[in-house]
C-alpha cells in the first residue's frame, strides 16, 4: 500500500482570553491510497481542528499550525506557497463539512457552486462544466438534477443539501476526500444513505476517504483503520477490526463499552465514563485522561506517554496493558 | 461549571448578561470610554453651570458687544454683550434636557408599540406597523418643522414634537427584537407554567429584547439634540432669552465674520454631546453582541 | 420575482395612500389662514365677502375630504397648485428648482460612495489595527458632526477666512461651468461626509459578518483564490444589508440636502421648501412634502427589487 498522506508531529494552537490552548498536539499519523480513516474523538478532541490544517484553512488569528509537517505527493504541505495550496484544495485534497444548512453559499445557485472547482482547476467553459456538474448530482442521486441545477440552497432539503457538498467534493476526482462529521446534521436514516453513497463514490473512484465523526457505529461499518483522539492527541491506531474486538486503551475500552447494545438486557446499566475531558488550555500533568482513567498509575499523572506498539498495526499512548 | 450557569439563566428567561461585566466591557472599550468621559464632563456643565460659568448669561452689557475672547470674556461676548462661554454652559441645560426627555419619551413609546406590535401580532400589529411606515416615509427633519410650526414655539412643544416622530425607531427595533425572541423555548416553557400574557411580556421577554434599545437609547440622545439645535436654528422651538446651542448658532451665523466662536463654540458643543453619545452606543453595541465577546473574532484571513 | 415586485408596489401605494392624508392634515393644522395672512398685505382686500371669494376661489369653503379628493385628483394631473407666496404655480417652481437639487444629489453620490466603500473594505481587512480604529472614529466624528455646523466651519474657513469658495449662491453649470463646480464643492461634500461615515461602518460590519460565514470557508476549500472569495462568495451576500440601509437612512439625506440648500443658498427644491414651511404657504408645503414621500417610496422600492435580486430567499416571503 502507497503511503498517500503523511502527517507528522502536527501541533496547532489557539490564543484564547485564558492563554494557549493546544488543539492539536503533536500527531502523527499516516493514510494509504484507497483506504478509509476513521477519525473518532468526542466533541473538542482537536479531530476537525486536524483536518482543516491539512488544508490550511485555520482561521488566523487565533489559530496558528506550530510545527509538523505534512507530506502529501512527496511535499510538505505545510510550506507550500499560496498557489501551491489553492491548487490542492478541491482538487486534489477535498472537504466536505459537518454543516449542510450553512456550507452553502444562499445567494448563489447550486449548479454554480457545483461546477465551480471545474471552473478553477480545470479550465473548463460553463457550459461544459454544468454538464459534469449535472452528473456529478445525478451520481449523488439528486432527482431531477437538470432542472435543479438552477435552484438555491434554500431550496434543498438537509440531505440533499449534504449530498451536494458531496458531488462537490467529487468534481475533480481528488486522491483524498476529508468528511468533517458528514452526517451529524441529517436524519438517522439519510445518514446511512449517504455514508453508503461516500463509500461506493470513493471506492469507485479509488479516493481515500478521512472520515471524523463522533459515532462509533459509522466508523465500525465504514473505516479501515481508525485512529482515536481525546484532548488533541491521538491515543490509540488500530484497524476498524481490531479496535472493536480488542481495543487496548483504557479511553476506548471506557467509549466501546459506553455504547448501549442491541441484544442487551434493557434493564443493563449503562457504563458512562466517569468525569468530563480536560480544559484544553488548562491541562492536567501527565496523560491527558488520566483523572478518568480506572486502571492509572503513579507514571500516569507525571509523564505523558507516548504512542508505542502493542501489536500488529496497532498503537496505544499509555503507560501500561490493559 | 459555566455550561450550567448559562443553562439555568435561560430557563428563567433572565437576560444572559451579567449587569457587573456589562459596566466593566463598556468601560474597557476606548472608544466608549471616551465616549462616557465627554458625556460626564457635559453633565456636569449642566449641573454645575451656575459654578462653573463665570458671568451670569443674562447679564447684557451693551457697552461690549460682539467682542473676540479677552481674559475677562474668555469666549467674547455676544450681540447684546453678554458673555459667550456663560451662555454656552448655560446652554447645556436645555439641550441636554431636551434631548433626554424627548428620548425618553420616545424611546418609552416606541418600545411599548414596538412590544404590543411584536407579541400580540395579528391587528394590532398591522395598525402600529402601517404607522410607522408611514412615518418612515417623511424625512423627519422637515416634519420636524412642520410640526413646530404648527405647534407653535417653546421648549415642552419641541420635546413633544421630536419624540412623536421618532418613536418609529423605536418601535422597529423592539418588534424586531420580540418577534425573534418570541419563539423561544423558555417563553413556551413560561408559557407551560401558566404565567399571564403580561408577566410574560414584562418579565421574560423585555429583559432580552432590550440590549439594542439601550445601544438605540445612546444613539437617539445625540440625535435628539441634534435635532433640536437645527429647528432651533431655523427660528422654530426655543425662544429668547432661553440660551440653548441652537440659538447660539442661529445668532451667531450672522455674525460669522465678526465674531466666529459665536457660532462655532456651540456649534462644537453639539458635536461633541452627538459624538459623546455616538461613542457610547458603539461601545454598548460592541459590549451587549455576544457574538463579539471573546476570542471568537472571524476573521477574513484564514490561509495560512 | 415579478410576484415580489408587485407585492411591494402595491404596498407602497397603501403607504402613499396613508402619507398623503398624513400631510394633508399636517398642512390644514398650520395656524393661520392664509387669505387673511395675504389680506393683511394688501389692504384693499379687508373685505370679507372679497375674503370669501377668494376662499371658495381656492376650494378652502369645502368639506375636508372634498378638498382631499380634488388635492390628489389635481396632483396626479400635474396641477398642484398655486404658492400663496408668489402666486406661481408649484408644479413650475418644482420644475425650475429640481437641476440644482439633483447635481447636489448626485455630488453627494460621488462623495459619499467614494469615500464610504472603499474605506469600508479597507477597515474591514485592516480589522483591530491602528489603522481600522483611526478610520472607524473618523466614521463616527463624520456622522456626529451637525450638517449646519459643518457648513458653518466650513463656510468660515474657506469662505470668510481663504477666500477659495463662494459662501453661497448657485451658478447653473451649463452657464460657467467652472463656477458652479466652485459653488457646490463644499455642499456636496457637506452632505457627503455626513453620510459617508455611515456607509463605511455598515461596509465593514456587514464584509466582516459574511468572511465569518461557513461558506467562505467552503468557497476556500474548494481552492479559491482570496480575491475570488471575496467577489464572487462574499460581496452579493455583504450588499444585502448596506444596501437596505441605505433605503432605511435616505429620508435622513433629503433632510440633510434640505439643511445644505438652506446653508448654501441654493435655490433647489429643499430650500423652496424650507422657506415655504415659514410663510405657511400651504400648497408648496404640501407639494413639497408628497413629492418628498414619493421619492422616498420610489428609492425603498428599488431597494426592495434589488434586495430581491441579491437574496434569492427573500422573494418567496
Amino acid at each position: 500500500m502507497t503511503k498517500l498522506l503523511s502527517v507528522n508531529n502536527l501541533s496547532v494552537h489557539f490564543s484564547s482570553g485564558r492563554g494557549i490552548v493546544k488543539a492539536v498536539d503533536q500527531i502523527s499519523y499516516d493514510l494509504n491510497a484507497g483506504e478509509t480513516l476513521g477519525i473518532v474523538g468526542e466533541s473538542g478532541c482537536g479531530k476537525s481542528v486536524s483536518a482543516l490544517s491539512l488544508l490550511r484553512l485555520i482561521p488566523n488569528p487565533p489559530g496558528q499550525i506550530v510545527s509538523g509537517e505534512i507530506l502529501f505527493e512527496g511535499r510538505d504541505l505545510l510550506k507550500a506557497s499560496k498557489e501551491e495550496i489553492c491548487d490542492i484544495r478541491g482538487n486534489k485534497i477535498a472537504m466536505i463539512f459537518q454543516e449542510p444548512m450553512t456550507s452553502l453559499n444562499p445567494v448563489l445557485t447550486i449548479g454554480h457552486q457545483v461546477r465551480e472547482p471545474l471552473l478553477v482547476h480545470k479550465r473548463m467553459g460553463k457550459k461544459q462544466a454544468a454538464a459534469e456538474a449535472i452528473k456529478a448530482l445525478k451520481k449523488v442521486h439528486i432527482p431531477d438534477s437538470d432542472r435543479r441545477f438552477a435552484e438555491y440552497p434554500h431550496q434543498f432539503s438537509g440531505g440533499m443539501r449534504q449530498r451536494t457538498m458531496v458531488a462537490m467534493g467529487l468534481t475533480c476526482a481528488p486522491k483524498i476526500i476529508i468528511a468533517d462529521e458528514p452526517t451529524t446534521a441529517l436524519d438517522v436514516t439519510i445518514q446511512a444513505q449517504l455514508l453508503r453513497l461516500m463509500k461506493q463514490l470513493t471506492t469507485e473512484t479509488g479516493a481515500a476517504l478521512i472520515l471524523i465523526t463522533h459515532n462509533l457505529g459509522i466508523i465500525a461499518r465504514y473505516a479501515d483503520r481508525v485512529n482515536v483522539m481525546y484532548a488533541g492527541r491521538i491515543v490509540e491506531k488500530a484497524s476498524a477490526a481490531d479496535l472493536y474486538k480488542s481495543p487496548k486503551h483504557p479511553y476506548t475500552i471506557g467509549l466501546m463499552a459506553s455504547v448501549p447494545k442491541l441484544d442487551q438486557d434493557v434493564k443493563t446499566r449503562l457504563h458512562p465514563i466517569e468525569g468530563q475531558p480536560p480544559d484544553l488550555a488548562d491541562m492536567p500533568q501527565g496523560c491527558a485522561f488520566h483523572p478518568r482513567c480506572r486502571y492509572r498509575v503513579e507514571k500516569c499523572c507525571v509523564k505523558s506517554p507516548q504512542l508505542r506498539i502493542v501489536s500488529h498495526d496497532h498503537e496505544i499512548a499509555c503507560w501500561i496493558d490493559v | 461549571m459555566n455550561k450550567k450557569n448559562t443553562e439555568l439563566s435561560i430557563s428563567t428567561g433572565k437576560p444572559n448578561v451579567r449587569r457587573k461585566s456589562l459596566v466593566f466591557d463598556v468601560l474597557s472599550h476606548k472608544m466608549a470610554l471616551v465616549g462616557v468621559l465627554i458625556i460626564v464632563s457635559l453633565l456636569c456643565m449642566a449641573v454645575f453651570a451656575p459654578f462653573l460659568a463665570p458671568h451670569n448669561p443674562n447679564d447684557q452689557d451693551l457697552y461690549r458687544v460682539l467682542e473676540g475672547p479677552t481674559w475677562e470674556h474668555l469666549l467674547g461676548t455676544d450681540d447684546v454683550g453678554r458673555d459667550l462661554l456663560s451662555r454656552v454652559i448655560f446652554g447645556a441645560r436645555i439641550s441636554l434636557i431636551i434631548g433626554i426627555i424627548s428620548t425618553f419619551i420616545s424611546a418609552l413609546l416606541g418600545s411599548m408599540l414596538g412590544l404590543i406590535a411584536g407579541y400580540k401580532g395579528g391587528m394590532a400589529d398591522m395598525v402600529i406597523m402601517r404607522i410607522t411606515d408611514t412615518f418612515m416615509c417623511l424625512p423627519v427633519m422637515v416634519m420636524l418643522l412642520v410640526i413646530v410650526t404648527v405647534l407653535g414655539p417653546g421648549v415642552e412643544n419641541i420635546i413633544i414634537a421630536i419624540s412623536v416622530l421618532t418613536w418609529t425607531t423605536f418601535a422597529r427595533i423592539m418588534r424586531g427584537q420580540v418577534l425573534s425572541v418570541r419563539e423561544s423555548p423558555y417563553i413556551e416553557a413560561a408559557h407551560a407554567d401558566g404565567a399571564s400574557e403580561l408577566r410574560i411580556m414584562f418579565k421574560n421577554i423585555l429583559p432580552n429584547a432590550i440590549s439594542p434599545i439601550i445601544v438605540a437609547v445612546s444613539i437617539m440622545l445625540g440625535r435628539h439634540i441634534m435635532l433640536e439645535s437645527i429647528a432651533t436654528f431655523l427660528g422654530l422651538g426655543v425662544q429668547p432669552p432661553t440660551p440653548t446651542w441652537g440659538k447660539a448658532l442661529r445668532v451667531g451665523y450672522s455674525y460669522l465674520e465678526i465674531v466666529p466662536l459665536y457660532s462655532i463654540a456651540p456649534g462644537l458643543m453639539i458635536t461633541l454631546a452627538v459624538l459623546g453619545f455616538n461613542f457610547l452606543g458603539d461601545g454598548l453595541r460592541d459590549a451587549l453582541d455576544p457574538r463579539l465577546r471573546g476570542e471568537g473574532d472571524k476573521l477574513p484571513e484564514a490561509a495560512l | 420575482m415579478k410576484r415580489y415586485f408587485a407585492r411591494r408596489l402595491l404596498y407602497a401605494l397603501l403607504i402613499l395612500f396613508l402619507v398623503s392624508i398624513l400631510i394633508f392634515s399636517i398642512a390644514r393644522l398650520l395656524p393661520g389662514d392664509p387669505i387673511q395672512a395675504a389680506a393683511t398685505q394688501n389692504l384693499d382686500l379687508a373685505n370679507e365677502e372679497i375674503l370669501n371669494d377668494l376662499r371658495s376661489q381656492f376650494g378652502l369653503d369645502q368639506p375636508l375630504h372634498i378638498q382631499y379628493v380634488v388635492w390628489m385628483k389635481d396632483f396626479f394631473n400635474g396641477d398642484w397648485g398655486t404658492s400663496f407666496g408668489s402666486g406661481e404655480p408649484v408644479f413650475e417652481m418644482f420644475v425650475r428648482r429640481l437641476p440644482v437639487t439633483l447635481e447636489l444629489f448626485s455630488g453627494y453620490v460621488f462623495w459619499s460612495f467614494l469615500i464610504g466603500f472603499p474605506l469600508g473594505v479597507i477597515s474591514a481587512f485592516k480589522r483591530n489595527t491602528i489603522l481600522d480604529a483611526t478610520i472607524t472614529s473618523t466614521a463616527i466624528v463624520g456622522i456626529s458632526v451637525p450638517v449646519i455646523w459643518e457648513a458653518i466651519v466650513l463656510i468660515y474657513l474657506f469662505s470668510v477666512h481663504y477666500r477659495i469658495f463662494p459662501p453661497s449662491g448657485y451658478v447653473p453649470f451649463f452657464e460657467n461651468p467652472m463656477e458652479n463646480i466652485l459653488c457646490m464643492i463644499m455642499p456636496t461634500f457637506v452632505l457627503g461626509t455626513h453620510t459617508a461615515g455611515m456607509y463605511m461602518r455598515y461596509v465593514r460590519s456587514s464584509l466582516l459578518e459574511v468572511l465569518g460565514q461557513d461558506y467562505i470557508r467552503t468557497a476556500r476549500a474548494k481552492g479559491l483564490t482570496e480575491m475570488a472569495v471575496i467577489l464572487r462568495h462574499a460581496a452579493k451576500p455583504a450588499m444585502i444589508p448596506v444596501v437596505t440601509v441605505i433605503g432605511i437612512d435616505w429620508g435622513y439625506v433629503i433632510s440633510g440636502s434640505f439643511l445644505v440648500e438652506y446653508m448654501f443658498a441654493l435655490p433647489g427644491f429643499g430650500r423652496m421648501g424650507i422657506d415655504a414651511i415659514a410663510a405657511r404657504d400651504y400648497p408648496v408645503i404640501q407639494a413639497t412634502l408628497l413629492i418628498v414621500a414619493l421619492f422616498i417610496l420610489m428609492v425603498n422600492l428599488a431597494v426592495d427589487l434589488l434586495y430581491g435580486y441579491l437574496d434569492p430567499r427573500v422573494r418567496v416571503k
